[in-house]
């Protein structure tokens, strides 16, 4: 009777120490998926002051910045983070890289204090964005750990806690990331 | 940045007058060492004959006569030494620091404060002795840095009540400004509960209660080096990006035993050296071109860290 209740005793404490870690580890994925959207967001708000300070400049580039602005609107209809959202981010950050290229052929908009702030600002974003989308790799990968090693499986498939995936970058994208890029001040 | 060869003919040119003149002031001195020696050796002999009882009085003059020969002898040499040590400092240490950038400036006795010790929070024991010389500082481009010599200890005290000194680092001590702004901590300390115990020194890091949270970065051969604390797992990443840590990884392997930490805006950087340097010779020539050579090195080392770790590139926010 002792030896069956400490037993079942035991089972319902690693039960629960078990269940409390998975909850932690979900929460921590939902936490550094929060500070992705944080900088996502603050993003999105540099494009409209972005594409005011070049617009005036840019003849033939009008078309690349129509674009960008309808981008930011797409991407800022879908909350959720769906894989089409990272696909229109994705697409928005190739932009912008777009229009700094075009910068260089303007030599006054090149010179301008305003561009060049706004230029520090959008590296900014995009190192922060890169180092929490890291931060969110990790805590996916803790999470998957959690989610798919003996005994936490049990309780995970008990609690309907599926792998989830990691960010991945387009190649690309990547390349670009792993250059720094060359600003002439 | 300055090459070896250019580094010899400056020394052809600038140096050797200087070490010249300085070498015959340590000849001058080091004569007088063997004459310490005999003298210590006629005042234990005195003394030893005083004890004996046999011609008391004979005895007793060698002692004090080899006790006055002493005496003077070692007053001299660090008559010597002194004005040695502060000439090789000014005219041979700082010319060299004037050969590597204009903008820096030497102070011989000058070294980082305790309190900035502290801060850089890399070390958790306080020190009981805290002491350091040869401070640079100035600007690098666009990067501030200071640095110094350091050694600080700390003591333990056994059953008996006995206080054992413990170094608690020695060696050079970096501070320069960081290129990004970041608001939290973040530590990269040397690794050895992971190298020596594998999977369960991390379990142990990750207990550890006395620092921030372990960040895991994806780097292995960095994670194998280094044990990352950090107050926001974003910004730790933020600061060590993978071309950072491979940056890292590459500076300890010149340096030896290094860590960091990036707080109050700044990278605080301590590089473990046995050695004393910037410290003119003694028992060897000054003119010995490989001493020389090695402080320039170290030099050359703590100059470079900028370029390193890539400090002046400025495309962020912050200035």
């Amino acid at each position: 009777m002792i030896i069956g209740l400490s037993v079942t005793g035991f089972i319902l404490l690693v039960f629960i120490l078990i269940y409390n870690s998975l909850i932690g580890r979900k929460n921590q994925v939902e936490n550094a998926f929060s500070s992705i959207d944080v900088y996502l967001k603050k993003r999105s708000d540099l494009i409209p002051s972005l594409v005011g300070a070049v617009k005036g400049y840019m003849d033939h580039e009008k078309e690349l910045l129509m674009e960008i602005t309808e981008l930011r609107s797409q991407a800022n209809a879908h909350s959720e983070y769906s894989n089409d959202r990272i696909e229109t981010e994705n697409k928005i950050t190739e932009s912008i890289g777009k229009v700094f290229i075009a910068v260089e052929s303007y030599p006054d908009l090149k010179a301008s204090e305003n561009v060049l702030m706004l230029q520090r600002s959008i590296n900014e974003i995009e190192a922060q964005l890169s180092a929490s989308r890291r931060a969110f790799n990790a805590s996916v990968t803790n999470y998957n750990n959690g989610v798919e090693k003996f005994p936490n499986s049990i309780v995970a498939s008990m609690m309907s806690y599926k792998r989830r995936q990691v960010f991945t970058l387009p190649l690309a994208e990547r390349a670009q990331m792993d250059q720094t890029p060359e600003i002439n001040l | 940045m300055k090459s070896l060869e250019e580094f010899q003919s400056f020394y052809q040119s600038d140096l050797t007058k200087t070490l010249n003149e300085l070498e015959l002031e340590r000849k001058r001195a080091v004569k007088l060492v063997p004459l310490v020696v005999l003298g210590i050796i006629g005042l234990i002999g005195g003394v030893v004959g005083f004890m004996s009882g046999i011609m008391p009085l004979l005895f007793i003059i060698l002692a004090i006569a080899s006790l006055v020969i002493t005496i003077i002898c070692i007053v001299k040499i660090v008559g010597i030494k002194k004005p040695m040590k502060a000439k090789y400092k000014e005219e041979v240490i700082r010319e060299m620091i004037g050969f590597l950038s204009e903008d820096l400036n030497y102070s011989p006795s000058g070294f980082i404060s305790e309190g900035e010790f502290k801060r850089s929070k890399i070390f958790l024991k306080s020190a009981d002795r805290y002491t350091g010389d040869d401070l640079v500082e100035g600007n690098l481009g666009e990067t501030s840095v200071r640095f110094s010599e350091l050694k600080t200890e700390y003591y333990t005290t056994n059953s008996k009540g006995n206080r054992t000194y413990h170094i608690l680092f020695k060696g050079i001590f970096f501070i320069a400004d960081f290129n990004k702004h970041f608001i939290g901590e973040t530590m990269v300390l040397v690794d050895t509960a992971e190298s020596m115990f594998g999977k369960l020194g991390t379990m142990l890091q990750k207990m550890n209660v006395s620092r921030p949270k372990l960040v895991k970065l994806e780097d292995p051969t960095f994670e194998k080096e280094f044990a990352v604390y950090g107050t926001d797992q974003v910004e730790a990443r933020y600061i060590l990006t993978p071309a950072m840590m491979s940056r890292i990884v590459d500076f300890k392997k010149k340096t030896g035993k290094v860590s960091l930490s990036f707080l109050n805006s700044n990278v605080y950087i301590a590089i473990d050296v046995s050695k004393n340097l910037f410290e003119p010779p003694f028992y060897k020539s000054m003119l010995d071109f490989e001493l020389v050579k090695e402080y320039f090195n170290y030099l050359v080392l703590c100059v470079d860290i900028v370029e390193d770790l890539d400090l002046n590139t400025r495309i962020w926010t912050k200035d």
